[in-house]
């Protein structure tokens, strides 16, 4: 066991942040693996023109030569079309290494452990609170959690009356006490069945 | 937690990225402008021809193959097995030790199972908790000193301050019980488990 005290607080920042951010890891074994299928092909028909066998698709020495001849041989319009979704499935690679790729988790302030929450347990743990304080069953109210806002929607029975003001400050009261790194705002709207057209008894 | 390069991820996603897109907008363009179109043509053709001279020069003796033909199967060669090494450094540092110490007697080690069964055991009785593991992996940024991680996975409505109170609680007790603070990571998870489990009713 080392002596040295591991729960500094850089160690903690650095394993909130590899763990609320993507790792790319799924795409990057996808693209190694389509990569390394191209790479074997190749390998196979370069020993199989070597050693005069017949190609599996096409000897090397014949693709170089059509890929020097594809715009003469290819409609125009094809070639665009091609270029285009090549270009695109490009620029969506690059924007996988640099987007920051934020999952869906929120971050808990501790002295001690990294602590990492999903948005969906903040969700529902928020919804729960709401539904205490407004008596309402579960069915009823419904909660979104992005990273910045905490939407709750509460939909009451008709002829219920809601304190939406009591519901906000109870939400309220339950996420600060969460104490989260990045502060939520609540938002509570209330959605009558009556309001909208034909809602009635829905 | 675990010892994916991520920066090389990123660096050869973003490289690979940058390729296609050249090589699409070329052929886009080949297609849009006749003058692009014939330029390809020609370079290409001009390459082919000095590739074709190259491949003659170095003709292996007695074959009909040259040096280069093998050079650029080694290559490819080489390629595939980095390109195999990439797929399987992710998600690696994986440890089935938490810590270690050597003594003038002997060495000692506590497996991470150890603390996985102390965790699972004293999170069993919560009501808020479905389920409870501990995994340990070699953390990058502290010289290879392993970390741990607790993933609770919570019952749908269950109070993250809660949860993450009774955890606290267990690092604690963990820290005492080893005499040394491990990086630990906490993950409060919601998973189809909790989809699907009876909300508890507790409030």
């Amino acid at each position: 066991m080392r002596n040295q005290d591991s729960s500094n607080p850089k160690l903690v920042n650095r394993l909130n942040r590899r763990e609320t951010r993507s790792s790319r890891a799924a795409l990057s074994i996808t693209v190694a693996a389509v990569l390394l299928l191209a790479a074997v092909w190749l390998a196979v028909e370069l020993t199989l023109s070597a050693t005069g066998n017949a190609a599996l698709l096409l000897p090397p020495a014949e693709l170089a030569q059509r890929s020097i001849a594809l715009p003469a041989t290819t409609i125009p319009g094809a070639l665009i079309a091609a270029g285009a979704a090549v270009a695109l499935l490009g620029l969506a690679l690059l924007a996988a290494a640099v987007l920051p790729g934020t999952k869906a988790r929120h971050i808990v302030a501790n002295p001690r452990s990294a602590v990492v929450v999903d948005a969906q347990v903040l969700a529902s743990a928020a919804a729960r609170a709401a539904r205490t304080e407004a008596r309402l069953a579960p069915e009823q109210v419904t909660c979104s959690v992005g990273r910045r806002r905490l939407d709750v929607v509460v939909r009451p029975v008709t002829g219920r009356a809601v304190d939406t003001a009591a519901v906000r400050a109870a939400v309220e009261h339950e996420v600060a006490g969460y104490g989260l790194r990045r502060a939520l705002a609540v938002g509570v709207s209330l959605n009558k069945p009556g309001d909208k057209h034909g809602a009635v008894g829905a | 937690m675990n010892g994916t390069h991520r920066g090389l991820n990123r660096t050869l996603l973003g490289a690979l990225g940058a390729v296609l897109m050249v090589v699409g907008l070329a052929a886009a363009w080949a297609g849009a402008s006749g003058s692009f179109a014939r330029d390809w043509a020609m370079a290409g053709t001009r390459a082919w021809a000095q590739t074709q001279q190259q491949l003659a020069e170095a003709r292996i003796p007695g074959t009909g193959t040259s040096w280069w033909t093998v050079a650029a199967f080694a290559a490819i060669i080489v390629a595939g097995v980095l390109l195999v090494c990439w797929m399987a450094s992710q998600d690696t540092g994986r440890s089935n030790q938490l810590a270690s110490r050597e003594g003038a007697g002997g060495n000692t080690t506590v497996d991470t199972a150890v603390a996985a069964e102390a965790i699972k055991e004293a999170l069993a009785g919560n009501p808020q908790v479905l389920s409870a593991k501990a995994q340990s992996w070699k953390t990058p940024g502290t010289g290879g000193a392993t970390g741990l991680k607790i993933s609770v996975q919570v019952r749908k409505g269950a109070s993250p301050a809660e949860v993450g109170a009774a955890v606290d609680h267990l690092v604690e007790g963990l820290d005492i019980l080893l005499g040394t603070r491990l990086p630990v990571l906490v993950r409060i998870t919601s998973g189809t488990r909790s989809k699907f489990a009876r909300t508890e009713r507790v409030a």
